[in-house]
C-alpha cells in the first residue's frame, strides 16, 4: 500500500524529452534512467569541443541589441568562420549564445519545437521573452542537475507590449538581469565599458549610438581575445519586431603594428 | 455483447443507464449488516459509541475492536466489514504522521477525512502504468472525531469517498432509528458527559443484546486530553447513568 | 588512476583548463532578519556575484512568500529560486488541500523537510525565514543547506554575516552592555540598524553592494523599502 498521494496514480506523464517533471515542475529527476541505462553509457559533456566566445547585450530607448562574432573555435583552432550564434525565437526575441556551438544548436532545436507547438496551438497567446527566459532556464537547470549540462552561456533579449527584457543563463542554470551582459571574455573586458556606455542611460540611447557601442566593443574584444574574429552580427529587438544583420567585418586599425618592436617588420 | 439491465453491476468502474455505480451502492448497504455505531459533537468533545456483537459466551470481548486511534487528536469508530477499515486506518494514521513530520502541527480532522475518502475511491483497474491495488470499493463506514483549531468535529466518511460533517450521526444496523434518535433528543448545549449518556441511551435502543459494559465501547475526544477510550470501568459509570 | 593536471598543454602558454563540471556556484550576497514584539524586518542587498564578476546590481534574492512571510536567500541563486518556485508550489497545494494559509511555523517545519530531502545532492542555498507566528509575534528561522535550522530573534547570514551579526548581537540584543535597559526595538529603529548594518558590510566585502532591500513584515501587510549602497 503506497500511503503518498502523490505517487497515486499518475495518469499521463507530463515529461517530454527535454526533461522530467514529476515535481511539477521541470529540473529534478533523471529522466528514463531504466531506458538510457539499457541503451549503453550516457554521453555527457564533460567539457566543450566546438566553442563560441564572447556575447554582448545592451538595452536602448527602443529595445535591446545583441552582439556576437561568427567563430565556433576548436580549442585554439578557428575551425568555422561562418556560424551564426543568435538566433530569432518567435517575433520578439532573441538569443545569443557562447561555450559549446553544438549544445547550442541542440537548444535552437528545441526552442523550435517549442515555438512550433505554441504556434499549433493557435490560441492568440504568443510566447513573450520572459516566458522563453524561464522555460530556457528551467531546461539549463534541469540539465545541470541530472549532471548533463548543456554548455553555454546563454543571453536572452527581448520586448513584448511594451517590457524591455534582457537576461542571462548558463550552464549551471545561473540566472540574471541586468541592463548590459556579456559572456565569456566579454565579461572581463566588454562588460565594463557596456556598463560605462549604457547603465543610466537605458532610457536615452538611440539605436544608432546603442550600435556604436556593440561595435565599439567587439573591436576591442577583437584585439584582445585570441578566440574572436572581427566577423561580427549585430540583432535588434524592438516593438516593431526582430532583425539580425548579415555577418560584417569590422574595420580595425593595425598600423600601430609597424611601431611595435619585434613585431611585424 | 449488449449488457442486461441487471448487469451493469459487474464492473465497479461502469455506470447503469441510470447513472449509478450498483457496487458502490451494494458497499453502503454492506454498512447496513454491521453492528451500530454512533458519534455526537459537543463544544467540549467528540463522543464515539460502537456497539459490540458478542456472539458467543466464548468470545472474548475485549478482542473486538470498533474505535481506533488515528493521532493523539484523532479517532475513529466503523461499520460494516471492519476488516477493510485497516486499509483505512494505516492510511489516516501514515498522513497524520507525515502532516505532523512535514508542517509540525497538528492535521485537521477534516483534511484526514479527506485522505481517507480520496483513498475509497482507488478500486478498480488504475491508471496506466500503475499497478491496481483494491478490486472493490471499501465495505465499511467511518466516524471521524477529532479537535483542531476549529474546534471538536464529527466527520462521517462512506465507500462512495463521501464526507460530511454532523452535529452526531449514526451508522451500521441500527442507524435508522439511532439517527432519529439523536435527532430527537441532540442540542448545541449538550456537554460531554450528557453526550457519553445519549450516545449510550441511543444504542441501548437498537442494540439487540442487552447493553452492558462490555459489548458496547466508548470514545472521546478533548482538547484537553485528546482521544481516550473508556476502560470498562468508565463505561459501566456511564450505563449506572442511563436508568 | 592517470592524474588529472590542471594545466594542460604542449606549448609555453600555460592556459588553465576546466576539468570537470561542478553543478554549484556561489553569488555571494548577505541576507538578515529582525524579530520585533509584533513585527519582522528581513533585508538582502540585491548584487548577484561570480568569482570577481559582478553579474547584476539588481536581482534580489530576499523573496515574498505567498503566506505573508518572506524568504531570504545567499548562496548558489538558481538552486534558490528553483527552491522558492517548489516553497511556492507547496504552499498553493497546502492552502487548496487545507483551506488555510500556512503558518510560518509549518513553513518552517516544512523547508527543514524540503532541504533534507535532498540531502545527497543539496540545494546550495543559506536561507533566513522571517515572519509573524501564530501568536502575533515576529519570528526568524535560519537554516543551513541540508536543513538544520534554529529559530532566533535576530540572524544575519551570507558573505558578510560575519561582519554584520556581532553587530547585531551588540544593537539587537544590547549583547555586551551594561546597565542598560533591555527592550524590544521599533520598527523605525530596526531599520535604521539595518541600513547601517548594509552600508558598513559594503565597505569590507566584495560580495555586498548595490542596494538593499528591506522588508518590513506587520499583520497589517509588508512594507518593501529599497536603498542604494555603494556600487564599487
Amino acid at each position: 500500500m503506497d500511503h503518498f498521494p502523490g505517487n497515486w496514480g499518475q495518469p499521463r506523464s507530463r515529461d517530454d524529452h527535454v526533461f522530467s517533471s514529476t515535481d511539477y515542475f521541470p529540473g529534478h529527476n533523471a529522466y528514463d534512467v531504466g531506458s538510457r541505462a539499457a541503451s549503453g553509457p550516457a554521453q555527457r559533456t564533460q567539457q566543450p569541443m566546438v566553442t563560441g566566445t564572447s556575447v554582448l547585450g545592451i538595452t536602448f530607448k527602443d529595445g535591446i541589441m545583441l552582439a556576437a562574432d561568427t567563430l565556433a573555435s576548436y580549442g585554439s583552432l578557428a575551425r568555422f568562420r561562418d556560424v551564426q550564434r543568435i538566433i530569432k525565437v518567435g517575433d520578439s526575441t532573441l538569443i545569443g549564445a557562447s561555450g559549446e556551438v553544438a549544445d547550442f544548436q541542440y537548444i535552437e532545436h528545441i526552442l523550435e519545437t517549442l515555438t512550433i507547438q505554441e504556434y499549433d496551438h493557435d490560441d492568440g497567446q504568443k510566447l513573450s521573452p520572459r516566458h522563453i527566459y524561464e522555460y530556457l532556464s528551467r531546461v539549463m537547470y534541469g540539465r545541470r542537475s541530472n549532471f548533463n549540462p548543456l554548455w553555454n552561456s546563454l543571453i536572452v533579449g527581448g520586448v513584448k507590449d511594451g517590457d524591455r527584457f534582457l537576461g542571462f543563463v548558463d550552464l549551471q542554470g545561473t540566472t540574471y538581469q541586468s541592463s548590459t551582459i556579456a559572456t565569456g571574455y566579454g565579461a572581463y573586458i566588454g562588460q565594463p565599458l557596456l556598463r560605462k556606455a549604457v547603465e543610466g542611460r537605458e532610457d536615452e540611447l538611440t539605436e544608432e549610438e546603442a550600435r556604436k557601442v556593440l561595435e565599439d566593443v567587439m573591436r576591442v574584444l577583437f584585439y584582445r581575445d585570441a578566440r574572436s574574429l572581427n566577423k561580427i552580427q549585430i540583432a535588434t529587438v524592438t516593438a516593431a519586431g526582430s532583425k539580425i544583420t548579415e555577418p560584417y567585418e569590422l574595420q580595425t586599425e593595425w598600423a600601430f603594428a609597424e611601431g611595435v618592436r619585434g613585431y611585424g617588420a | 455483447m449488449f449488457l442486461t439491465r441487471s448487469e451493469y453491476d459487474r464492473g465497479v468502474n461502469t455506470f447503469s443507464p441510470e447513472g449509478r455505480l450498483f457496487q458502490v451502492e451494494y458497499a453502503i448497504e454492506a454498512i447496513k449488516l454491521g453492528s451500530t455505531a454512533v458519534g455526537i459533537q459537543t463544544s467540549e468533545g467528540v463522543v464515539l459509541a460502537v456497539e459490540k456483537r458478542v456472539t458467543s459466551s466464548l468470545l472474548e470481548p475485549s478482542s473486538i475492536e470498533k474505535i481506533l486511534e488515528i493521532d493523539a487528536h484523532l479517532g475513529c469508530a466503523m461499520s460494516g466489514l471492519t476488516a477493510d477499515s485497516r486499509t483505512m486506518i494505516d492510511h489516516a494514521r501514515v498522513e497524520a504522521q507525515n502532516h505532523w513530520f512535514t508542517y509540525n502541527e497538528k492535521i485537521k480532522v477534516e483534511s484526514v477525512t479527506q485522505a481517507v475518502c480520496d483513498l475509497a475511491l482507488r478500486f478498480g483497474e488504475g491508471a496506466e502504468g500503475e499497478e491496481s491495488i483494491m478490486s472493490r470499493p471499501f465495505g465499511v463506514a467511518l466516524l471521524i472525531a477529532g479537535v483542531d483549531e476549529k474546534g471538536p468535529q464529527l466527520f462521517h466518511a462512506d465507500p462512495s469517498g463521501t464526507f460530511m460533517r454532523y452535529d452526531a450521526k449514526a451508522i451500521g444496523s441500527g442507524s435508522e432509528g439511532a439517527q432519529g434518535e439523536l435527532q430527537e433528543h441532540y442540542n448545541k448545549s449538550l456537554t460531554l458527559k450528557e453526550a457519553e449518556v445519549l450516545a449510550l441511551r441511543v444504542l441501548k435502543q437498537v442494540m439487540e443484546e442487552k447493553l452492558n459494559a462490555t459489548n458496547v465501547q466508548l470514545a472521546t475526544v478533548t482538547a484537553e486530553k485528546g482521544f481516550r477510550i473508556h476502560n470498562e470501568e468508565e463505561t459501566a459509570a456511564v450505563i449506572t447513568q442511563l436508568a | 588512476m592517470p592524474i588529472t593536471h590542471e594545466y594542460q598543454s604542449a606549448s609555453p602558454v600555460k592556459a588553465p583548463v576546466e576539468h570537470r563540471f561542478s553543478p554549484y556556484t556561489d553569488n555571494g550576497g548577505t541576507a538578515l532578519a529582525v524579530a520585533g514584539e509584533d513585527f519582522c524586518v528581513v533585508a538582502g542587498d540585491t548584487r548577484q556575484s561570480e568569482g570577481y564578476h559582478i553579474n547584476s546590481r539588481y536581482q534580489p534574492k530576499v523573496f515574498q512568500l505567498s503566506n505573508g512571510s518572506v524568504l531570504a536567500t545567499g548562496g548558489m541563486y538558481a538552486d534558490a529560486v528553483t527552491l522558492v518556485k517548489r516553497l511556492e508550489q507547496r504552499l498553493e497545494w497546502y492552502y487548496h488541500q487545507h483551506e488555510k494559509k500556512m503558518s510560518v511555523d509549518a513553513l518552517a517545519q516544512m523547508l527543514s523537510v524540503i532541504l533534507y530531502h535532498k540531502r545527497f545532492f543539496p540545494y546550495y542555498v543559506w536561507n533566513t525565514l522571517g515572519g509573524i507566528d501564530g501568536n502575533g509575534k515576529g519570528c526568524v528561522f535560519s537554516y543551513d543547506p541540508v536543513g538544520n535550522y534554529e529559530k532566533h530573534h535576530w540572524n544575519c547570514t551570507g558573505s558578510a554575516g560575519h561582519l554584520i551579526q556581532p553587530f547585531l548581537d551588540n544593537q539587537i540584543g544590547f549583547k555586551h552592555m551594561q546597565g542598560i535597559q533591555r527592550r524590544f526595538l521599533t520598527p523605525e529603529e530596526v531599520v535604521r540598524i539595518v541600513k547601517d548594518s548594509f552600508t558598513s558590510a559594503t565597505e569590507r566585502d566584495i560580495y555586498t553592494g548595490d542596494y538593499v532591500e528591506i522588508f518590513i513584515v506587520t499583520a497589517g501587510g509588508i512594507d518593501v523599502q529599497r536603498v542604494p549602497l555603494k556600487r564599487d
